[in-house]
C-alpha cells in the first residue's frame, strides 16, 4: 500500500493514477492473497463470480438445474434482491458494531426511517393533505402526493438516516457497552411504534404569528402502511425496478450493494477506520492520542445507519409498499446474527452472512416446510420456527467457528486457539525466561518474550 | 522553576492565565493542583513547573499520586482544584468554584503525548497503524475524503505512512512494521509505544515508568534515546520513574512526591540527600520507629 501510493501527485490526475496504479498490482495483489490463504481467497472468489453471474444464470440455467438436479432450491428473484438488501444493511451494522466496537440493538429503527422516507417521497400518500409535487417521477404530472425519483429519495434517506443516527447517538454515546445497547435496543422498538401509532394526529400550536392546527391526520398510514409507493424507475432506458421486473431488481440491489461495500471498505482503510479501530482496542488509550472519541463515534454511527436508509428506501420503492410490521425488533437481531456469523469486523463477511442467511430463510426453511408438508401436513412447518432454527445456527457456530465464516483478521486471533495460547503464554512462563525471544520476527509467530505486559482480562489502569 | 513543597498557597486572583504572555521559559505551569477521589487526596495543593527543554522526573512511593498528577495534565482527570497551563494555553482552569479542564484530545492536539504505565497499545492493529493513529491529530482528510479517495486524502495518507516509517526507524522497529502490537516482544512495544507518542508531534513528552521491567542494558539505551529526544528533537520530557540510576542520571531536576505532596525538589543530588525523601522510601529511622 505504501509504495502504491507514495508516488502520486496532486492534481486531478491522481485519483485516475491512483486507481490505475492499484488495478495494474491487482494480479500480483492477488497472486500474494491466493498464497497466503488459499480456501479463503478461492472462497470469496467464487461467492463474487456466483453473485455477478446469479441474475442471467439463476435465471436460466440454474433454476431449471436446482428443480431436476440439484438437492436445493434456488432462491427466486425476490429473495434474490431481499439477499442485497440485507447485505447492505449488515455492512452498515458491520461498521458499527465490527469497525467501532459499538453493540447497536436497534439498527430496524433506521432502516423502517429509510423506508418510510420512500414511502412519504413517492406516493399518493400526501395527497390526501393537499400536497401535491412531482418532480420526474415515476408517474405523470399532477398526479397527487408527492412524487420524486429514487436516486433522489435514497439521497435524502442517506441524509435523513444518518441525521437520526446521530441524533439517537449525541446522548447514548457517552454509555459504553451494555448501556449503549440497551439505549439503543429502545430506539429500535419506539420507531417503529410510531410508524404504527401515528395514523391519527391531532396537534394544534398558537404561537403568535405561527398557527398550526392538525386534525386527524394521517401521517404514516397506521398499521395499513402505505401504498402504493414508486418503483426506482430510470426513465430514458424505461427500465422500471419493481417486484415484477425479475432480474433487473436483483441488478439494482446488486449495484447497490457493491456502492456499499466500496464505501464500507474505504472507510475502514482511512483516519477514520484507523480511529475506529483504536477506539474499539482501547478508548482511553485512542483518546490520549488525540482521536476525539464522541465524535468518532457518532460518525461511526450516522455513517452505519445510512446504510440502513438505503435498504429502507430501496425495499420500500421495490415492494411498491411501507408497512410498520415489517420493521419488527427481530429485524435487528437477524442482522446482527448475520454480521456475527459472517465474522464482525469484515465487510465480505457481512455480505456472505447476509446472503446465508436471508437464503436459509426465504427459500430453504419454505422449501423444507413444503417438503414436509407433502409428505406429512400435521407435522411443524420450520418456516415458522425461523428465530428457533437460527438460534440453534447461532449457538453452533460460536461452538465451532465464533470467529465467523469470513473473520476479520482481529476477530480470528482474538477467538483463535493461537490466540488462546498467546493468552496463556502470557499468563504462565516463568520470569527466568526474560529476554528470550523464541520466535523470529513474523506476522504469525506468537512472541514468547516472558513479560507479556498484561495479562487479558486483567483489570488495568492507567 | 520554583516548587516550594506544596508550601506556597495558590492565589485565586492574579491569574497566570488570563491574558498573560507565555513564559519562554516555562512549558508547564501548575499551580494549587489536588484531586480527591471520596475521601481520598490523591494529590493536594501541587506547584510544579517544567522548564521548557529540560528533563524533570516525578518519583515518590508507590501510591504518591505520580500518575494522578500525569492524568490531569493530559486532561484524563479534571482536578478537585488549581490550574494548569501549558506554553501559555490554559489546561486547566478555574473560574470560580468551578474548574475545567481540557478533553485529552484537546491536550494532544497542544503538544502532550504520553506513554502508559501498563502498555496499552492497540494490539491488533500493526505497529505502522499504532503510530498512524498517533498522528491522526494532525491529519485533515475528513470521511468524505475517505469514501471516494480523493488526492487530498491519498497524499496525506501516504506521506503519513513515510513520517509513521521514519518515527519507527527511530524506535528501531521498522523491520516490524507490519507486526501485530501485541505479537511485539516486550521492549519493542515499549519503544513503539513512544513512537507512537512522538507522532502526536508533542512538545511535552510525559512517559509513565519507560523503563519498568527492562534489564540493565535495555534501560541503558532507553536513557540515551529519551537524551538523544531532547538533543535532536527539542522536547521536554516528564519522567515517572523507579529505577534511581535512570532518575539520577538524566533529570535535569527531580520532584519528589509522598501522599499527594511535594516532599522535595531541586537538582538530583540535592534531592538524593534530602532527609525527607529517604524517609519517604526507607521509613522513619530506629529511633522513632520503636
Amino acid at each position: 500500500m505504501s509504495t502504491a501510493t507514495s508516488s502520486i501527485g496532486t492534481g486531478p490526475g491522481a485519483w485516475l493514477g491512483y486507481v490505475g496504479s492499484n488495478a495494474a498490482a491487482l494480479p500480483g495483489r492477488y497472486a500474494t492473497a491466493l498464497r497466503r490463504r488459499p480456501g479463503r481467497t478461492i472462497g470469496l472468489t467464487l461467492v463474487v463470480l456466483a453473485v455477478a453471474v446469479y441474475p442471467v444464470l439463476g435465471h436460466y440455467v440454474l433454476a431449471d438445474f436446482s428443480r431436476t438436479v440439484f438437492p436445493l432450491p434456488f432462491p427466486d428473484d425476490t429473495v434474490a434482491t431481499f439477499m442485497t438488501i440485507f447485505a447492505i444493511m449488515a455492512i452498515g451494522l458491520n461498521i458499527v458494531a465490527g469497525f467501532a466496537g459499538l453493540l447497536d440493538l436497534g439498527y430496524v429503527a433506521f432502516y423502517a426511517i429509510g423506508a418510510y422516507c420512500a414511502a412519504f417521497l413517492a406516493s399518493p400518500h400526501f395527497g390526501a393533505l393537499g400536497i401535491n409535487l412531482t418532480f420526474m417521477g415515476h408517474v405523470g404530472p399532477g398526479a397527487a402526493g408527492i412524487h420524486l425519483p429514487y436516486w433522489l429519495i435514497a439521497i435524502i434517506a442517506v441524509i435523513v438516516v444518518a441525521t437520526f443516527g446521530a441524533l439517537l447517538g449525541a446522548p447514548t454515546l457517552r454509555l459504553r457497552g451494555d448501556y449503549l445497547a440497551i439505549v439503543t435496543l429502545g430506539f429500535g422498538e419506539i420507531v417503529p411504534l410510531y410508524f404504527k401509532n401515528l395514523s391519527s394526529v391531532t396537534f394544534s400550536l398558537n404561537l403568535g404569528p405561527i398557527n398550526i392546527a392538525l386534525q386527524n391526520v394521517n401521517w404514516t398510514g397506521g398499521v395499513q402502511g402505505i401504498n402504493p409507493i414508486d418503483p426506482p424507475f430510470l426513465p430514458f432506458f424505461g427500465l422500471v425496478f419493481d417486484a415484477r421486473s425479475g432480474p433487473l431488481a436483483v441488478y439494482l440491489g446488486l449495484f447497490l450493494l457493491m456502492i456499499a461495500i466500496v464505501v464500507a471498505l474505504n472507510l475502514e482503510h482511512s483516519r477514520i477506520g484507523r480511529a475506529w479501530g483504536a477506539i474499539r482496542e482501547d478508548e482511553t488509550a485512542a483518546e490520549m492520542m488525540g482521536v476525539n472519541t464522541v465524535r468518532t463515534k457518532l460518525l461511526a454511527f450516522a455513517l452505519g445507519a445510512s446504510f440502513a436508509g438505503v435498504a429502507g428506501s430501496f425495499q420500500a420503492s421495490y415492494l411498491g409498499a411501507s408497512t410498520s410490521d415489517f420493521f419488527d425488533f427481530s429485524i435487528s437481531i437477524l442482522v446482527l446474527i448475520m454480521v456475527i456469523l459472517g465474522g464482525i469486523g469484515n465487510v465480505w463477511g457481512a455480505v456472505l452472512g447476509a446472503f446465508a442467511l436471508t437464503y436459509v430463510d426465504k427459500t430453504l426453511l419454505p422449501y423444507i416446510g413444503q417438503r414436509i408438508g407433502d409428505v406429512a401436513p400435521t407435522l411443524p412447518n420450520p418456516a415458522e420456527y425461523n428465530f428457533l432454527i437460527f438460534g440453534i445456527i447461532l449457538v453452533v457456530m460460536m461452538r465451532f467457528r465464533p470467529q465467523g465464516f469470513l473473520p476479520s483478521r482481529q476477530r480470528e486471533a482474538e477467538l483463535s486457539v493461537a490466540g488462546l495460547a498467546e493468552a496463556e503464554a502470557g499468563l504462565g512462563l516463568p520470569a527466568a525466561l526474560e529476554n528470550v525471544e523464541i520466535a523470529p520476527p513474523g506476522q504469525d509467530e506468537v512472541s514468547a518474550d516472558a513479560r507479556t505486559p498484561e495479562t487479558p482480562g486483567e483489570a488495568r489502569e492507567l | 522553576m520554583t516548587a516550594e513543597a506544596g508550601t506556597a498557597p495558590s492565589t485565586p486572583t492574579g491569574s497566570l492565565l488570563t491574558g498573560s504572555i507565555p513564559d519562554p521559559d516555562v512549558l508547564v505551569r501548575a499551580r494549587g493542583i489536588t484531586k480527591r477521589f471520596g475521601g481520598l487526596t490523591a494529590v493536594n495543593d501541587v506547584d510544579f513547573d517544567i522548564p521548557r527543554g529540560s528533563i524533570v522526573s516525578l518519583i515518590g512511593p508507590n501510591g504518591a499520586g505520580k500518575t494522578t498528577f500525569f492524568n490531569m495534565i493530559t486532561g484524563y482527570y479534571v482536578p478537585t482544584d488549581g490550574e494548569i497551563s501549558f506554553d501559555g494555553a490554559a489546561i486547566v482552569t478555574r473560574r470560580g468554584k468551578r474548574i475545567r479542564s481540557k478533553k485529552p484530545h484537546e491536550v494532544t492536539q497542544l503538544g502532550i503525548g504520553r506513554t502508559f504505565q501498563n502498555i496499552r497499545l492497540f494490539g491488533t492493529m500493526s505497529a505502522l497503524d499504532n503510530v498512524r493513529v498517533g498522528s491522526h491529530v494532525h491529519l485533515r482528510s475528513r470521511w468524505w475524503d475517505s469514501i471516494i479517495r480523493t488526492p487530498r486524502m491519498l497524499n496525506e495518507e501516504a506521506a503519513s505512512i513515510e513520517a509513521s516509517m521514519e518515527l519507527l526507524r527511530l524506535v528501531d522497529l521498522e523491520d516490524r512494521a507490519e507486526t501485530w502490537a501485541r505479537n511485539l516482544p516486550y521492549g519493542d512495544q515499549r519503544r513503539l509505544e513512544i513512537a507512537r507518542a512522538l507522532a502526536t508531534r508533542p512538545k511535552l513528552l510525559l512517559l509513565d515508568e519507560p523503563t519498568a521491567g527492562m534489564n540493565i542494558s535495555e534501560t541503558r539505551q532507553l536513557t540515551d534515546f529519551i537524551r538523544r529526544l531532547r538533543a535532536e528533537h527539542g522536547l521536554t520530557i516528564l519522567l515517572i520513574e523507579h529505577d534511581m540510576r535512570v532518575v539520577m542520571g538524566i533529570s535535569d531536576r527531580v520532584t519528589v512526591l509522598d501522599y499527594g505532596e511535594v516532599i522535595a525538589e531541586g537538582a538530583p543530588d540535592e534531592v538524593r540527600a534530602n532527609p525527607r525523601v529517604i524517609e519517604a522510601y526507607l521509613g522513619r529511622g530506629p529511633a522513632t520507629a520503636s
